[in-house]
């Protein structure tokens, strides 16, 4: 896919999905939203060599070992272990209720999906920005944790994380948040991507936990459309694939489910305002360029 | 209410559905994995009073919606609501009995009640079912247009009809039509005899009649001709209905033969010896008034000359001096045409016959009989005294008689008197036979009064009439079924109008009149056609009292053509609703719909 031609950011998610894999997709979802993106004011600074690697257009110039240009004829830019003053860990939520999307099944992602996709995009992106950059899948324990590194290779580790399978069917969030303190011990920046269908008081405490410790706390709502607004039509039982919620209702209660979604959304954004988080609803439905330009805001009021 | 397709009804049915829906939603619907269940659960447990009412809503709305459509599809009619009218079985019953020709205020009473007929035809729409029954039964069935045209062909008849009949017949037909209003429209004069035998019928009545009291009549009730055969002469009695003197003419053939007034409740009795011979018509007729169909009724009489009558010795000098009596006063002639005498010298017929004086000769006399093809013979002798009775001979004592002892074979015979359990004057054609003789050791009858009058009867009436003869008119009622005499091929009006007859079993003739039966073109009887005297009987029932006699409380009675029209389309008629429920089940959905539209998501 030509960047030029159609930004991946700004196309329908599942149709992208189509076109390849996890990896190829954040990185055309990445390029797609540099290129959407005025030259950033803040530079990476050095304090350790690491390596050298081929200049990449958009590269800055100051970077470039011109004595290696002058000798060989090719461009190289060098590489510093410490490139940044962030790091970022990406909690994702693989629980069973993130397993999940409504209809038409073909024009949607499951939350999870979208929310490895968003993952990698995020991931990518902050590593662009020579971030460190970690990560935490949980369920109803933490499956996957990768601490924050800033080197080449770290993109690929985090790929390879986001593709493991998880195995467990409740949300357990505290548990990955705390993992996370953990994880971070410097200030830092933390993107929890979750559908909030968790514990929402202990999440909340957990939450509140990470700011004390001054970390920088965005948390992604992810939602499919059909839980955003009830969509569904017909008596039927609707069941917590988390537990043994079942609760039986038809089309009449669609408008005050709508409502009452409006309110659990005020309610998460008034507790994470209050304690200086960020929160943004994500449907999976929507570009990954509203996620990433929300993400991208918060990294750029990062020292 | 009343319904054209009341199966439709069963759709009713179908609003159990949303009922049930209702009542069992919480345990129907298959399982839906939804992860936001909780959200769900919150917004059921926080909203739960507003979702019961608005389910509640909705679920009386698609009930009530479902039993409208179920209520509307069943095509139902009510009463009092609407406009126009629904549609309507109705049969009008037109009275065109022979007392609607009574004149009042100038007009025929039938022009009027063909009118209410009229315009209640002219009120009908296409959509109902309409008959047309006149007062003798005869009932038709067709369109508007098509019952206008019988209507316009329709004519007093020259009877009484059968009006209850009419009436029963155009309750089946609307009763049989599968329309919710049904009405019988009856336009008559309200005659009180013509109803009396009327029962009342379950649908809706309306009755034009008339509300003041009938024209003033007098009438022949009905003509009396003594004796049945004039030889030739007789008597004409009139019974005359008038409530004052009356002028009455006495019409044999084409001549007057009598006139004169008849008082009150007198009832005129004319003797007449008139010059015609055979049968011959008449009529008694009165001055015209405004109903004239009564105000002449027929006869017929046969007329002869007295029967020429010889009586041998063997009668006994009682009969020969009868006999001459009846000669000298002109009621019986001299002559060979019957004869009188003993059963054993019997030559020929006619003949008046008796017990021969000889025991000795009852053996000859039996062959005498059978010789004849007489089904009689003389049995055992009876020497008891008893009073015989019948045939105008009560009180008769017969002392001394053989007991007649009817035989085999297919000859007619008729009793005419009895002495004790058996026969003792019996007749058949050509002949009468008395099981005793005429002497006063076996019978006082040649002592008695009734001797000379019986002798004449029985020349004149049994043994003078000419062979083949039927005997006593037949008198018959406009239309009414009859059977003729065996043989009769013809019958023939007064005035000269013949009819051929080829079944004994016939409808008599429409006409009122006097009718000459024929065979092989000789008048051999008469068929005197009249209608009942209870038709001159105009009192009549109010419109009012005759419609609560035959419908009850579902009937209305009016005085006007245009008031039975209206009566006839609003009595028992039920207009249509469909459509009003329709309207109603469209509001009925369009709140629901407004109910769910309230329901639908708010954009964030």
């Amino acid at each position: 896919m030509e960047s030029s031609a159609v930004r991946a950011d700004l196309h329908d998610p599942a149709t992208l999905a189509s076109l390849g894999h996890l990896e190829v997709i954040a990185r055309w979802v990445v390029d797609g939203f540099l290129s959407g993106l005025h030259r950033s004011p803040r530079k990476g600074f050095s304090v350790e060599f690491a390596d050298f690697r081929p200049y990449q257009p958009g590269d800055d110039l100051r970077y470039v070992d011109w004595k290696i240009a002058a000798r060989s004829d090719r461009w190289v830019v060098k590489q510093y272990e410490e490139e940044t003053n962030l790091r970022a860990t990406i909690i994702l939520d693989v629980s069973a209720s993130m397993d999940w999307r409504g209809a038409p099944a073909a024009e949607r992602l499951t939350k999870r999906t979208y929310g490895e996709q968003l993952a990698a995009a995020l991931a990518l992106l902050l590593l662009r920005q020579r971030d460190a950059v970690g990560l935490i899948r949980f369920d109803d324990a933490v499956r996957t944790s990768v601490p924050p590194r800033a080197r080449t290779s770290q993109w690929r580790r985090l790929v390879a994380a986001l593709m493991e399978p998880s195995g467990g069917r409740a949300s357990d969030a505290p548990t990955a948040l705390a993992q996370a303190a953990r994880l971070v011990t410097r200030r830092g920046m933390v993107i929890f991507i979750s559908d909030l269908l968790v514990d929402v008081d202990a999440t909340l405490s957990a939450l509140r936990g990470l700011r004390a410790a001054g970390h920088d706390v965005t948390v992604l709502h992810v939602m499919d459309p059909a839980e955003r607004s009830f969509l569904l039509s017909g008596e039927a039982r609707y069941a917590d694939p988390e537990s043994e919620l079942v609760v039986p209702a038809g089309a009449d209660v669609r408008a005050v489910y709508d409502r009452t979604v409006e309110t659990v959304i005020a309610e998460w954004r008034s507790a994470l305002g209050a304690m200086g988080a960020r929160y943004e609803v994500v449907l999976t439905d929507q570009p990954y360029a509203t996620p990433l330009r929300r993400v991208f805001d918060a990294r750029q009021r990062q020292p | 209410m009343s319904f054209l397709a009341p199966f439709y009804l069963l759709l009713a049915g179908a609003a159990a559905v949303p009922l049930l829906l209702h009542l069992l939603r919480r345990n129907v619907g298959e399982r839906v994995e939804f992860p936001a269940a909780r959200y769900l659960q919150r917004a059921e447990r926080e909203h739960s009073k507003s979702l019961r009412l608005r389910n509640l809503l909705l679920m009386l709305l698609r009930v009530l919606l479902l039993l409208l459509l179920a209520l509307a599809a069943a095509r139902p009619f009510v009463r009092g609501v609407g406009t126009g009218h629904g549609a309507t079985a109705v049969a009008i019953v037109l009275d065109n009995s022979l007392s609607t020709t009574a004149v009042s205020g100038g007009v025929p009473a039938f022009n009027r009640l063909r009118d209410g007929a009229h315009a209640v035809l002219l009120a009908a729409t296409p959509a109902d079912r309409l008959w047309l029954v006149t007062a003798d039964g005869a009932l038709r069935a067709g369109s508007r247009e098509a019952l206008l045209n019988e209507l316009a062909r329709v004519s007093p008849l020259e009877g009484a009809g059968d009006l209850p009949l009419a009436f029963r017949r155009a309750g089946a037909a609307v009763r049989a039509a599968p329309l919710p209003a049904r009405v019988v429209a009856v336009a008559t004069d309200g005659q009180r005899t013509a109803w009396a035998s009327a029962r009342r019928i379950p649908d809706a009545v309306a009755v034009l009649a008339f509300d003041g009291p009938p024209p003033s009549n007098h009438a022949v009730l009905g003509v009396d001709v003594q004796p049945a055969r004039w030889t030739p002469r007789g008597a004409v009695i009139a019974r005359i209905a008038a409530s004052d003197s009356v002028g009455y003419r006495i019409v044999l053939g084409n001549r007057t033969a009598a006139r004169g007034i008849a008082a009150r409740d007198e009832r005129p009795s004319v003797r007449l010896s008139p010059p015609e011979r055979g049968w011959q018509s008449g009529a008694v007729e009165l001055e015209p008034d405004d109903f004239p169909a009564d105000d002449a009724r027929h006869f017929a009489v046969w007329i002869g000359a007295p029967p020429a009558a010889s009586a041998a010795a063997s009668a006994g000098p009682f009969v020969a001096t009868a006999l001459a009596t009846l000669v000298a006063d002109g009621r019986a002639s001299a002559g060979s045409g019957v004869t009188i005498t003993s059963a054993d010298m019997l030559t020929g017929l006619p003949a008046l016959l008796l017990v021969p004086a000889d025991p000795l000769r009852i053996g000859a006399a039996n062959r005498a009989l059978a010789r004849f093809n007489i089904p009689w013979r003389f049995g055992a002798a009876v020497a008891t005294p008893t009073a015989a009775h019948g045939g105008g001979l009560d009180g008769v004592t017969v002392s001394r008689r053989y007991r007649l002892e009817r035989q085999g074979g297919p000859a007619p015979s008729d009793t005419l008197a009895s002495a004790g359990a058996d026969a003792w004057a019996v007749a058949g054609p050509g002949y009468v036979l008395l099981a005793s003789p005429i002497d006063p050791a076996a019978t006082d009858l040649p002592l008695r009064a009734v001797f000379l009058p019986w002798l004449s009867q029985m020349l004149g009436q049994r043994l003078g009439a000419p062979a083949g003869d039927v005997g006593a008119p037949i008198v018959a009622s406009p239309g009414a079924p009859l059977v003729l005499p065996a043989a009769v091929d013809a019958i023939e009006s007064a005035s000269g109008a013949r009819r051929s007859i080829v079944s004994e079993h016939i409808d008599a003739p429409t006409e009122r009149g006097v009718w000459f039966l024929l065979r092989a073109g000789r008048r051999v009887g008469a068929l005197v056609v009249e209608a009942p005297d209870a038709e001159s009987d105009l009192t009549r029932w109010r419109p009012r009292e005759l419609a609560q006699r035959l419908g009850g409380a579902d009937a209305r009675g009016v005085t006007s053509p245009d008031a039975l029209a209206h009566a006839a389309f609003t009595a028992g008629a039920r207009h249509p609703f469909t459509t009003p429920l329709l309207v109603l089940a469209f509001l009925l959905l369009a709140a629901e719909a407004a109910v769910v539209r309230a329901n639908r998501p708010v954009t964030a």
